[in-house]
């Protein structure tokens, strides 16, 4: 084995959405920060965007589902017992690199769900704490939007202006409008006008494959830049095996393999994890020791267990006019938070919103996006076509999730990455209180869709190729019997051992979790670098 | 399978007309490429083909036959049809067809219209709907 030259003052572990965050604040205060990460850069000419048959990609190389992909850099899940796939991507920039960039922050509420609501568990910090680092993280990913939402305590200005609504956007505004319900641009880390560097977004479409041009923000392209020249060390294609003990029983480093399969060991003063809901559990676990014979860190049993995905069904709605769905980016249009605080009279606790995506590119109105309702084949099949393409507008409702400890990540007995590594293996099932939260979703989004104009509605009770978000597995809390880290980011059990990517979520809320999930990284960075002075 | 009777199954999934050019000469090569991939998608296509060959065995494919296909091995017939599509929908002849501009999306980006944004004061007026916690 090869020891690496220097011991780092932090090491992290993962470059994507919440280890970038941290290794910018870091090494902004003077800290030696190394980094390990999988994947490597994404060429910017590698994207599927400068080739013709782009949308073929989406089903191949550039699938979201790493089962589909089978990188180099990508590792197994096995996800049968699961009724949503895990999705992820492994590079500089992480998921970052192919997500929609649909960026709400938790609400308010959300941090409190125990105390107004008497189901799952507090936080141990607030909206008022993350705030100001949701101003920061907003500032280095470059948001478009518009201030003034009801839904949310007031923002700071957006960064540009809101992604345009086009013709999709404003029929279904229209339909939320006749219903007298909430609606309102996306918050979207895409930007509308040239800003710190970066250009504007052009309205090519398919965000989910990447942006070969840098106007949607991911990590590799917003926090690593700066992060290197602030002076922290990045090294790709560095898979992590375990995490290392010192005889004080502190973490003291990690044993990695290169890109060639050569073992190498990483000595740092404090570690922090940042691979994913999936990927953090599955590395605690593959740390076992005397010391923790069940995983590392997992003195309460919660290591991996509480695993959260926001459950998505689908609703679209074929219309009698083109709606221009395939220009501007896939994800974002508008959102509606009409349904997103708990009221018992619906049947379930919590709530949901509503997401309005842009329309579908021709392969995929023909296999039927993400209702997968295939457009027939045979003597029919041209007249079906024509009837969807570029007249659908899909609407998703996003619920939700409680925490469940039967829920959860382990490791597979098995199944192994390419460098023998034990992979992890999903288990998940859909509660009561969601399916009841999503078809009361369903229902009232066959309602908007109607007032739009709709004149057929078909529905997706439950998206399986829908697990973007990866959270609970190593909760946050105040005791150290029901949680993995406290407020700040720190095991219980092994304190210079920090987790700051979705793992820690208490609770998931019911929107997209990027921007939450940077702004708590930020806020435990912060914390570091507190105590360290 | 030979290319002629691939083609005519091929535009019996996808019938031409309308304008929209035929899907024999536009996915075949798709089709052919994805059958020969090593992954487990090329080895469910070519179950479908050789399923098909055995059945149109004096050459004549109809919608008729290729259903009994399809209720006989259905997932294979799934990735006949998925890779059809695939193809077919790929080709710059049918994204011109369908009004797109064929090519890559980058650099060129498509051309939103502005418009005036809309009045926001309805929703915003109804103040805040979020709880304070």
């Amino acid at each position: 084995m090869k020891a690496a030259d220097e011991r780092a003052d932090v090491l992290v572990i993962g470059a994507g959405a919440s280890g970038a965050a941290v290794a910018w604040k870091l090494a902004g205060a003077g800290i030696s920060v190394v980094c390990l990460e999988q994947g490597d850069w994404v060429d910017a000419r590698a994207y599927p965007h400068w080739q013709a048959d782009w949308e073929l990609h989406r089903s191949t190389d550039w699938s979201p589902e790493p089962n589909v992909r089978r990188l180099a850099q990508d590792y197994p899940v096995n996800d049968q017992a699961s009724v949503i796939s895990p999705l992820m991507y492994n590079a500089v920039g992480g998921s970052t690199i192919h997500w929609s960039a649909h960026f709400p922050r938790f609400r308010p509420s959300d941090f409190r769900v125990r105390s107004l609501d008497g189901v799952a568990d507090d936080w141990p910090i607030d909206y008022a704490t993350l705030e100001p680092y949701f101003d920061l993280n907003d500032q280095m990913m470059g948001v478009a939007g518009i201030t003034g939402d009801p839904a949310y305590p007031p923002k700071s200005p957006r960064q540009t202006p809101p992604i345009p609504l086009d013709t999709l956007g404003l029929t279904i505004a229209g339909g939320f409008d006749r219903l007298g319900w909430h609606w309102w641009p996306s918050d979207s880390a895409i930007l509308t006008r040239d800003y710190d560097g970066r250009r504007a977004c052009v309205n090519c479409g398919p965000c989910d494959l990447g942006c070969p041009i840098g106007a949607k923000a991911s990590t590799d392209i917003t926090y690593w830049p700066k992060a290197l020249a602030s002076g922290a060390r990045l090294v790709t294609r560095a898979r992590v095996r375990e995490i290392t003990l010192g005889p004080d029983g502190l973490a003291d480093g990690v044993v990695y393999y290169d890109g060639e399969g050569r073992e190498h060991a990483q000595k740092a003063r404090a570690v922090v994890l940042a691979a994913n809901g999936i990927g953090t559990p599955r590395l605690l676990l593959n740390s076992r020791s005397t010391r923790f014979p069940e995983g590392l860190a997992n003195h309460s049993g919660l290591v991996g267990r509480n695993l959260m995905f926001h459950p998505y069904a689908m609703a679209r709605g074929v219309f009698d006019k083109p709606l221009g769905g395939h220009r501007g980016p896939i994800g974002c249009s508008i959102i509606s938070q009409e349904f997103y605080e708990t009221d018992l009279s619906r049947g379930f606790v919590r709530g949901y919103s509503f997401q309005v995506a842009r329309g579908l590119s021709p392969i995929a109105s023909a296999n039927g996006g993400s209702v997968g309702d295939r457009v027939p084949w045979g003597r029919e099949h041209r007249r079906a076509y024509a009837e969807r393409f570029d007249r659908t507008i899909t609407v998703a409702v996003i619920g939700e999730d409680l925490p469940e400890p039967e829920n959860r990540v382990d490791l597979d007995p098995t199944l192994t990455d390419s460098n023998g590594i034990p992979a992890p293996r999903v288990s998940y099932r859909l509660s009561e209180n969601s399916r009841r939260m999503l078809d009361h979703g369903l229902a009232r989004a066959r309602e908007v869709l109607q007032a739009a104009g709709a004149h057929d509605v078909a529905f997706n009770p439950l998206l399986r190729a829908g697990g973007w978000h990866l959270m609970g597995t190593a909760r946050m809390g105040r005791d150290p019997a029901t949680s993995v880290v406290d407020g700040e980011g720190r095991c219980h059990d092994v304190p210079n051992l920090y987790i700051v990517d979705g793992s820690v979520m208490v609770t998931s809320a019911g929107v997209n979790p990027t921007s939450t999930i940077q702004a708590v990284a930020l806020h435990v960075a912060d914390g570091m670098i507190r105590r360290r002075r | 399978m030979t290319r002629d009777l691939l083609a005519s199954v091929l535009e019996t999934l996808v019938p031409p007309g309308e304008g929209f050019p035929e899907s024999g000469a536009l996915a075949l090569d798709h089709v052919l490429a994805m059958a020969d991939a090593p992954a487990e998608a090329g080895a469910l296509l070519s179950q479908a083909l050789e399923a098909i060959e055995e059945a149109a065995r004096d050459g004549d494919v109809s919608e008729d036959l290729l259903r009994r296909v399809e209720r006989s091995h259905p997932e294979a017939f799934d990735a006949l049809v998925r890779h059809t599509y695939d193809g077919f929908y790929t080709h710059p002849a049918t994204i011109t067809r369908l009004g797109l501009e064929p090519g890559p999306v980058q650099p060129r980006g498509h051309r939103i219209e502005s418009a005036p944004f809309p009045d926001l004061g309805r929703v915003a007026g109804r103040g805040p709907i979020f709880r304070r916690a």
